[in-house]
């Protein structure tokens, strides 16, 4: 009988491009058995069709960026890894426990010290590494939203219409209506993570955060100097500039002396609790970074760890799509429903697919335009199916690209944060603080 | 005279459009291996048609320039059958459209990419399902179960893919149109159908595919039995099927497997203590399955079981199933690389087949994961190893040898579901006679005279002298 085992001789030679951040997180590569479970998992390949953009073949082409069998300069692979929404479905279908996430972006930060970014992600990164760039971004985006121009352009084809569908989803689809929390602060500490988009595009959720959480118990306490947490830039692979911003949330929060950091923007949250590994190889902050990792917590999370306490009745139909960070990086899937569930005679039509990515993912949406649509096209059909009038999602990027498409799609459909919904359950009638 | 690469991929970019081919090496990397990584080969071009007209014009263009191809669903496949060894690969995965649903004759056409749960998931609000279920039915294709005659736990007493598709309209590899079986009943003559399910993608390519739909069973119970140790959870195995049970399914895992599972995203509340765990199921009618849950437990334990679990809810019954379906999978925690063994011995030769299997890992060291069959006695010894020590991946090639031959000894045959593919060649001849291998080559020859469609796979090079001419895209 001769040979029946496989030859592995290629899993046996030198690293091609040793000392890079891929190479380092070469062994989570060796648990992938090629089982080909993350294909269905994946939103690109299911929009696609070509194992180049599944899971498995991203893995396929780290692998060979390692071992040499292609360049480091090789557009399909830059194709390929760019193709790659960074949602993590396939983590949530491994059974091998293959850490994609980590994989992807030391594989970005690998390729990007060949090839800068597009322009466009460049201009966009940078000036979220710029607070008062930033500032001023956000200040011009309120200002074209205050002045209506959103409800112009964004019928404007392409990507410019669609950017300013986005801005118009972020108008609030209920108004606020302040209460003063009832809570009497037991349940200890907690910071919220205001954050950049959050704050700039929708500071009444902000609020609505703070206030929920007070009317469970929870003790507010302001941390001063937070900003952006870093994701976009670690995504895209500007590991530098991801570093830069943590280590700057991580002393902001340490400062606030809060017991627990609340974020109510999954990808932020996801970002913030993987801190630690970001800043494993730095010794000045490695600690640091572990310990305020293990203090971060989704808004959803500490609601649940509450009750939450029911609010008013609120008649309305909605329904719910899970954030990728939420679902499949912090393995968060029903404490959002549970959330809901705490709202008097709101009714919730479950969604199909509902941990499926909905293609915004950042910056996608903008740089990868194509893809991104594909993606978005099923999740507004489904989401048109439920009938529903609201649909509930806890992560900016996910309002604007799921709101955004509804608007251009001529849906009625609205987007918010579940935690307006029972902010505004709250506010129609403040529960007491006896239980 | 041949066509060029270059023309070649012109005239199927006319078919089918710029972006349906992929021509380079970067972009055909992925598509140098399947469920079993070990093998890489990589074809000379990748086309994937997204209709059956396109389908047909490709495989008609192939035909016109003589040109070998390999029919590839999803490359989940275990034996490397989908592999194109410089030659087209003629991927089929685009093709995902459920086109029919008969509900009062429980039938559905679907196109060869229909990912497997998804006919069932589909057909869900009925009260029907497609019972061939394949561990890796979350993410393969009919048209690849189609090929390989595809088992899966529950085809102990369902049957495997053969039993539930009742007619294929198939191009054969020279272009013509046939269809094989019928949808109304038996057809008169030779059964081309049973030929052709099973035949690994070397008699042609299925364009679409009838298959029966099952009404989901009025009741179903699910068990789990811990055993101390391995020959228990063997010997109870026999001694369920010998008390006159035929469970839906009957499945064994080991400890090793139990605690790679344990540790994964589908842990499933295995004992990981355990030497093995029976995961069984029945189902058929309300009247009187409680009582059939109360004789096997009772056999369990009789022979040995520490305790024996009943799943409360479809929710826990899921979980047992997922632990199981997804164990392959989990295996990428014990070690960089892994091969998986696949034979069917006699049931009752399980104790002494699994004893063997264990004297062999250990004279080597080696760790084997079995996760299997235990109803129909189709074992699938995992060896996870590191591939970048030569030494181990020696004693693994020794070993799998040596678990085959052991299998063979006692009466058994050298697949149960994965195919013979490029895995499994050398292994035919442990089986059969050159008279019988020739008559393969024949058979195979009323299909594809040219021996263009998967070529070098299934039958022994030697036996039909073929692919060595149709290799012309290296």
């Amino acid at each position: 009988m001769s040979s029946t085992l496989p030859s592995s001789s290629a899993s046996a030679r030198a690293c091609a491009i040793p000392g890079t951040p891929l190479a380092q997180a070469m062994p989570g590569l060796d648990s992938c058995v090629h089982c080909g479970f993350c294909l269905q998992a994946c939103p690109t390949y299911l929009a696609l069709h070509d194992e180049n953009d599944s899971p498995r073949g991203r893995l396929v082409l780290m692998r060979a960026l390692v071992e040499g069998d292609v360049s480091l300069d090789d557009p399909d692979v830059h194709a390929h890894i760019d193709r790659c929404l960074g949602c993590r479905g396939c983590e949530t279908a491994c059974p091998s426990g293959v850490p994609y996430g980590q994989l992807l972006e030391a594989t970005r930060a690998t390729l990007a010290m060949r090839r800068p970014l597009p322009l466009i992600a460049r201009l966009i990164l940078g000036t979220f590494a710029r607070p008062w760039a930033l500032g001023a971004a956000l200040a011009l985006a309120r200002l074209a939203r205050a002045l209506g121009l959103p409800r112009l352009l964004a019928a404007l084809p392409g990507r410019l219409g669609f950017a300013f569908a986005m801005l118009r989803a972020t108008e609030r689809p209920l108004g606020e209506a302040p209460y003063t929390p009832t809570g009497d602060g037991s349940r200890g500490t907690v910071a919220v993570l205001h954050g950049c988009v959050m704050q700039g595009l929708f500071a009444a959720t902000n609020r609505a955060t703070e206030r929920v959480l007070g009317v469970n118990d929870y003790r507010l306490v302001v941390a001063t100097d937070e900003g952006c947490c870093g994701a976009l830039h670690a995504h895209a692979g500007d590991v530098d500039a991801a570093r830069r911003l943590a280590r700057r949330n991580i002393a902001a929060f340490e400062q606030s002396g809060a017991d627990l950091v609340a974020v109510n923007a999954s990808g932020c949250g996801a970002m913030m609790k993987e801190y630690g590994h970001l800043l494993h190889d730095d010794p000045a902050w490695s600690a640091r970074a572990a310990a305020l990792a293990a203090r971060v917590r989704d808004v959803s999370e500490l609601l649940v760890a509450a009750g939450p306490r029911r609010g008013g009745p609120l008649a309305l139909h909605v329904t719910y799509d899970a954030p990728c960070h939420l679902v499949h990086a912090q393995r968060i899937a029903t404490a959002p429903l549970a959330v809901l569930s705490a709202i008097p005679e709101l009714r919730l039509t479950p969604l199909a697919d509902a941990d499926q990515c909905c293609g915004g993912a950042g910056i996608y949406n903008l740089v990868e335009a194509e893809t991104s649509d594909a993606v978005l096209t099923p999740k507004l059909a489904r989401i048109s199916e439920t009938g529903a009038a609201l649909v509930a999602t806890g992560n900016p990027g996910c309002l604007m690209q799921v709101g955004g498409g509804l608007l251009r799609a001529g849906s009625t459909t609205r987007v918010l944060h579940p935690v307006d919904l029972l902010d505004a359950s709250y506010a129609a009638r403040v529960p007491n603080a006896d239980p | 005279m041949a066509m060029t690469r270059d023309a070649l991929v012109q005239a199927l970019a006319a078919i089918v459009g710029v972006r349906q081919v992929l021509q380079r090496p970067s972009e055909l990397l992925v598509y140098a291996s399947d469920g079993l990584p070990g093998y890489r080969k990589q074809p000379s071009l990748a086309v994937f048609p997204r209709s059956r007209d396109e389908v047909v014009a490709v495989v008609r263009l192939l035909a016109r320039e003589r040109m070998a191809f390999v029919p590839r669903g999803a490359g989940t496949g275990l034996s490397g059958g989908a592999l194109a060894d410089g030659v087209v690969l003629l991927g089929l995965n685009r093709l995902t459209r459920v086109l029919s649903i008969d509900a009062e004759n429980r039938l559905a056409v679907v196109e060869p990419g229909v990912v497997n749960v998804h006919l069932t998931r589909a057909v869900a609000p009925l009260g029907l399902h497609y019972a061939p279920d394949p561990s890796s039915q979350a993410a393969c294709t009919i048209g690849g179960n189609v090929a390989e005659n595809a088992g899966g736990p529950h085809c102990l007493k369902y049957g495997v893919t053969l039993n539930h598709v009742v007619a294929l309209t198939v191009i054969l590899p020279d272009g013509e149109i046939v269809t094989l079986g019928s949808s109304d009943g038996e057809v008169d003559g030779y059964d081309l159908l049973g030929a052709f399910v099973g035949s690994e993608g070397c008699f042609g390519v299925a364009l679409d595919a009838t298959v029966r739909l099952t009404r989901n069973p009025q009741a179903v119970r699910t068990l789990l039995a811990d055993f101390t140790s391995l020959d228990a959870a063997a010997c109870a195995t026999s001694a369920i099927i010998a008390a006159g049970i035929v469970p839906a399914a009957l499945e064994m895992m080991d400890q090793p497997t139990i605690r790679a599972v344990e540790a994964s995203i589908y842990a499933a509340g295995y004992p990981v203590d355990a030497a093995a765990v029976l995961l069984i199921e029945i189902d058929g009618l309300q009247a009187g399955i409680d009582e059939d849950v109360v004789r096997l437990q009772a056999i369990c334990l009789e022979g040995g079981a520490r305790e024996v679990r009943v799943a409360r809810d479809e929710q826990e019954r899921t979980r047992l199933w997922q632990g199981r379906k997804k164990a392959f999978g989990a295996m990428g925690r014990v070690s960089s690389h892994l091969v998986v063994q696949d034979a069917v011995i006699p049931r009752t030769r399980l104790p002494d087949v699994l004893r063997s299997i264990a004297a062999i890992g250990e004279r080597e060291g080696l760790t084997v994961c079995n996760v299997f069959h235990a109803g129909d006695g189709n074992l699938h010894p995992n060896i996870p190893y590191n591939a970048n020590d030569p030494d181990e991946s020696a004693r693994v090639h020794r070993a799998m040898q040596a678990i085959m031959q052991t299998c063979v000894d006692a009466g058994g045959s050298v697949t149960g579901e994965h195919g013979i593919g490029l895995d499994k060649l050398d292994y035919m001849s442990l089986i059969f006679s050159p008279e019988s291998l020739d008559a393969m080559c024949r058979l195979r020859a009323v299909f594809d005279p040219d021996q263009r469609a998967n070529p070098g796979k299934v039958v022994p090079i030697h036996a039909c002298r073929e692919w060595s001419q149709t290799a012309v895209l290296r």
